[in-house]
């Protein structure tokens, strides 16, 4: 079914949710997030999976046309034992988001613990054996999105330090030691991403700038709304807007999105842009299950460049 | 100059003069004198200390002396937060608590800059306290108190900072190949319940190298429903692993006791951003106090060393 005069710019497909904790073969609490890739014809999906126990940690899911998941029963990415690591990861490893660069796949992730969130960074080849590369931040930051390609020469990411509430980017020479930090976007006053906002899915390079979705928070009484917006930053200089959405790309609105642990959320940390240029957007529903829904690169572009208030 | 006051209230012993610095010293109006970072350069004590303004942010000043306690404030400041280039939009609040370490031939000066995204850790550099010349934001929002390691360890820059994620307060160790980029960030000193310093701790004084190793002179805070109290106290440090705690001493070595500490526009702190060590072994550690004045207290560096195996 098409909905062409929908409710939101990402239409949500009809089979929604598309994961769900009844799909997997083990029990757990909840499913969070989903990091997207296409790999050798295959959707992947790397899920974030929290224990019953409490703790967080990152599975794969497999399928063939980016709707039907086989979902593994092992994690690829789980917190460590090591003694003086612990205090880094007790509670997790969550939102993972891939990249690919230099022939091979980064995987950022947050990493949460005894002093709040840190950015982790893994790379794989083949998405069966992942190598941990270490911390790359201090706390307390989350949301790291590490870009598909160097600036000047240098790697970058974009994330989101609590303080302040904003999308930052740093740069790198060697994805280890970060400097250059600066402010990217930050929330707007009287509207839907007032409150705080952050980076959800892996920048894309478009002739145009770098597209990205970012998720926005009002707070409320009842607690804070997730939405997701978009927005394009410049090609050399990604700490400048070209473009941002005025409007968020999706609310919360099924019911799968207004019920769950965390109720009225949206949250993504991946999308697939397929060659005739559409968009296959994964997203995780009240940090319950995972979602998926349907736009175009054209109207991703045509809604950031229709931003009026800037930045 | 020098007395051992074991009996006395505090390791660290004040200056019969103290305050060093107040409102009245300075040549021209402001709100506040405080957390004044010392050097000693050919022969004369140079201490860049932070003013608020009475508009309400601050920037240094650098103040002289010939003996470390009697100084003369220049008139014109040495360094206000940037109004243009790429810092001036994180320093639209201030800087702050400047931190200066002598390393390969110059000083460094780390600070915080604080602006609407929060607060930050800087770079500056000079050779002479008269020109400075920023370097880099060294540091994401949310993080404070750096301080350099005047040599590199291990083959890399080194540095204490103080990020604050979920709250908790503890002094962080990162790496640098340059200066400008930084990494391998390690939690070294959290808060210690049931002490003295159970809230939040951060850097002080730029790590000062000894037989025993790195002596951090840093601040611990308690909370109280009167608000914190900022005391001094020490930890020393492995000289070839920094990220090693080899002792760190059970009581402050400076808490809040005099009027100046106790009363001011943030009462109960004192708050040390760097210390001097005389050929004779005597150490100078100047403190902010009360965020109103500046003071100075003396101990011999190896009674400070004592104090880290009880």
């Amino acid at each position: 079914m098409s909905r062409n005069h929908g409710r939101d710019l990402i239409h949500r497909w009809e089979g929604n949710p598309a994961i769900t904790i009844d799909d997997l073969g083990f029990a757990c609490a909840d499913i969070s997030t989903a990091g997207a890739v296409k790999f050798q014809n295959e959707y992947l999906l790397l899920l974030t999976i929290q224990s019953l126990e409490g703790t967080y940690s990152i599975y794969p899911a497999r399928s063939s046309d980016g709707r039907h998941f086989q979902i593994g029963n092992e994690p690829v990415l789980a917190p460590t034992s090591t003694d003086n690591k612990v205090q880094y990861e007790q509670m997790g490893l969550l939102d993972a988001r891939v990249t690919p660069l230099e022939k091979e796949y980064y995987v950022t992730y947050d990493v949460w613990g005894h002093h709040g969130f840190r950015l982790g960074l893994a790379r794989t080849k083949n998405f069966k054996t992942f190598k941990r590369q270490g911390y790359i931040s201090e706390p307390d930051t989350k949301g790291g999105c590490l870009f598909p390609g160097k600036i000047k020469g240098r790697y970058a990411r974009l994330e989101r330090p609590w303080e302040g509430g904003s999308i930052w980017i740093s740069y790198s020479d060697d994805l280890r030691h970060w400097g250059g930090s600066e402010i990217v976007m930050s929330p707007r006053g009287g509207y839907w991403d007032c409150t705080r906002i952050g980076t959800a899915t892996p920048p894309v390079r478009l002739p145009i700038g770098w597209l990205i979705i970012y998720y926005g928070v009002k707070g409320t009484s009842a607690g804070p709304l997730f939405r997701l917006g978009a927005a394009i930053l410049n090609l050399r200089n990604p700490s400048k807007l070209v473009g941002r959405t005025d409007e968020p790309i999706l609310s919360p609105r099924e019911i799968y999105e207004r019920v769950g642990d965390l109720p009225n959320l949206v949250y993504s940390c991946g999308l697939i842009v397929e060659k005739g240029g559409e968009v296959k957007l994964y997203y995780g529903a009240s940090n319950s299950c995972i979602a998926m829904g349907f736009t175009t690169v054209d109207a991703l572009v045509k809604a950031c460049m229709n931003g009026g208030d800037r930045p | 100059m020098t007395r051992n006051r074991w009996g006395g209230r505090d390791l660290l012993h004040r200056w019969e003069g103290n305050p060093i610095l107040i409102l009245e010293d300075m040549p021209f109006p402001c709100n506040t004198v405080f957390n004044g970072t010392p050097v000693k350069h050919d022969g004369e004590y140079l201490l860049l200390i932070r003013v608020e303004g009475q508009r309400g942010y601050s920037f240094f000043t650098l103040a002289r002396s010939e003996d470390g306690y009697h100084f003369t404030v220049m008139k014109k400041p040495a360094m206000v937060p940037a109004t243009n280039g790429p810092f001036a939009k994180y320093e639209t609040r201030g800087i702050e608590d400047p931190r200066a370490t002598f390393i390969d031939g110059t000083y460094y000066i780390l600070y915080t800059a604080v602006s609407e995204h929060g607060y930050r850790i800087a770079l500056a550099q000079t050779d002479d306290f008269e020109k400075f010349e920023r370097i880099a934001m060294i540091s994401e929002p949310g993080n404070k108190d750096g301080v350099l390691f005047p040599e590199k360890v291990g083959g890399y820059y080194v540095r204490l900072d103080r990020p604050l994620g979920l709250g908790v307060g503890s002094i962080w160790l990162s790496r640098s190949p340059d200066l400008i980029n930084w990494g391998d960030s390690e939690m070294l000193l959290p808060p210690r319940a049931g002490y003295w310093d159970p809230f939040r701790v951060g850097a002080s004084v730029p790590p000062i190298r000894t037989d025993k190793g790195w002596l951090e002179i840093y601040h611990g805070t308690k909370m109280t429903s009167a608000g914190p109290i900022y005391r001094a106290g020490a930890v020393m440090l492995d000289i070839e692993d920094p990220t090693i705690v080899l002792h760190r001493c059970m009581v402050p070595i400076l808490s809040p006791r005099e009027d100046y500490e106790r009363i001011g526009d943030v009462g109960n702190v004192v708050f040390p951003c760097g210390a001097i060590v005389e050929p004779d072994g005597e150490i100078k550690v100047y403190y902010g106090a009360a965020d109103t004045c500046m003071a100075v207290a003396t101990a011999n560096l190896s009674d400070l060393l004592e104090c880290q195996t009880e």
